[in-house]
């Protein structure tokens, strides 16, 4: 799915590293590190038998996406996801694109609290908040 | 699945028969013992499932814990499909290449429209999330 074209103008690819990203990828970015913005084009791999986007798919793309934003936050410090709560407002369809500018709520020293809207169409359809921790930081 | 591995038991069936489920699997619905509360599903960690620190991704495991979940409220309610409301999940500890991740999931209340659930995932005496979510079950016209 590499050389699969962005859905929308003026996107360019996002870095995906991990094999599990990969496989449900690819996804789209634009902006500076620390205000991405997030795209990413539902085809028939993410959806259910009833054709809804998968709750999984999207719960995967908002740990790819407020990771790589807590990636921005903080210099590039390797983290872990301690928590993940998510709300599903409405279904989304195979062929929405499906976006997300990650927030950031708070950040110590130890902990970097993320969240974002995830949006089809300007509609919120998910929510996402996330707790991460940096990795050898106390 | 290209052959049967000898860890997921005999009368498990696969509930991974197509989109999304399909793509992330295979995942099995464990077979039930008389009297317990808890239902069980389990899948084994493969390559795509990784991420590049060497564990299993997160994305896998809310996907494997959602599946799970949605299955029991499912079998419970006797609706043809609930849908996610909300998930709460802790990463508790890593899962890794090879594992057997068993899920294990227990109905806290069920409602007329709605079910509340609690779940574990498990790689042998090792916890590896805990999670707690709400379904909307569709009432049958």
């Amino acid at each position: 799915m590499t050389d699969t074209p962005s859905p929308l103008p003026g996107y360019v690819p996002t870095k995906l590293v991990d094999p599990f990203e990969i496989f449900v990828g690819p996804v789209f970015e634009t902006g500076a590190p620390g205000s991405r913005h997030f795209i990413f084009r539902v085809d028939e791999r993410h959806v259910n038998m009833r054709g809804v986007l998968h709750g999984g798919m999207l719960m995967t793309y908002a740990d790819l996406t407020l990771g790589a934003a807590v990636w921005d936050a903080t210099d590039y410090a390797p983290s872990v996801t301690l928590n993940m709560h998510t709300q599903f407002l409405k279904p989304a369809h195979a062929g929405d694109i499906v976006e997300v500018t990650p927030q950031l709520t708070r950040k110590t020293r130890a902990l970097v609290f993320m969240r974002g809207d995830f949006t089809v169409a300007g509609r919120t359809i998910f929510t996402a908040e996330s707790i991460w921790k940096l990795l050898g930081r106390d | 699945m290209v052959e049967h591995d000898p860890r997921i038991p005999e009368g498990a069936v696969n509930v991974s028969v197509g989109g999304f489920n399909r793509f992330v699997g295979p995942l099995f619905r464990l077979p039930e013992t008389p009297g317990d509360e808890i239902r069980r599903f389990a899948f084994i960690v493969t390559d795509k499932h990784m991420n590049s620190a060497g564990t299993v991704h997160g994305g896998m495991l809310m996907t494997f814990v959602d599946i799970s979940m949605s299955q029991t409220a499912r079998a419970v309610s006797g609706a043809k499909s609930c849908s996610t409301v909300s998930l709460n999940c802790d990463f508790v500890g890593p899962g890794r290449l090879g594992d057997v991740i068993e899920a294990r999931v227990k109905v806290t209340r069920r409602a007329r429209t709605m079910m509340f659930m609690s779940a574990e995932l498990v790689s042998g005496d090792h916890t590896l999330l805990v999670a707690t979510g709400l379904w909307k079950v569709p009432v049958e016209s």
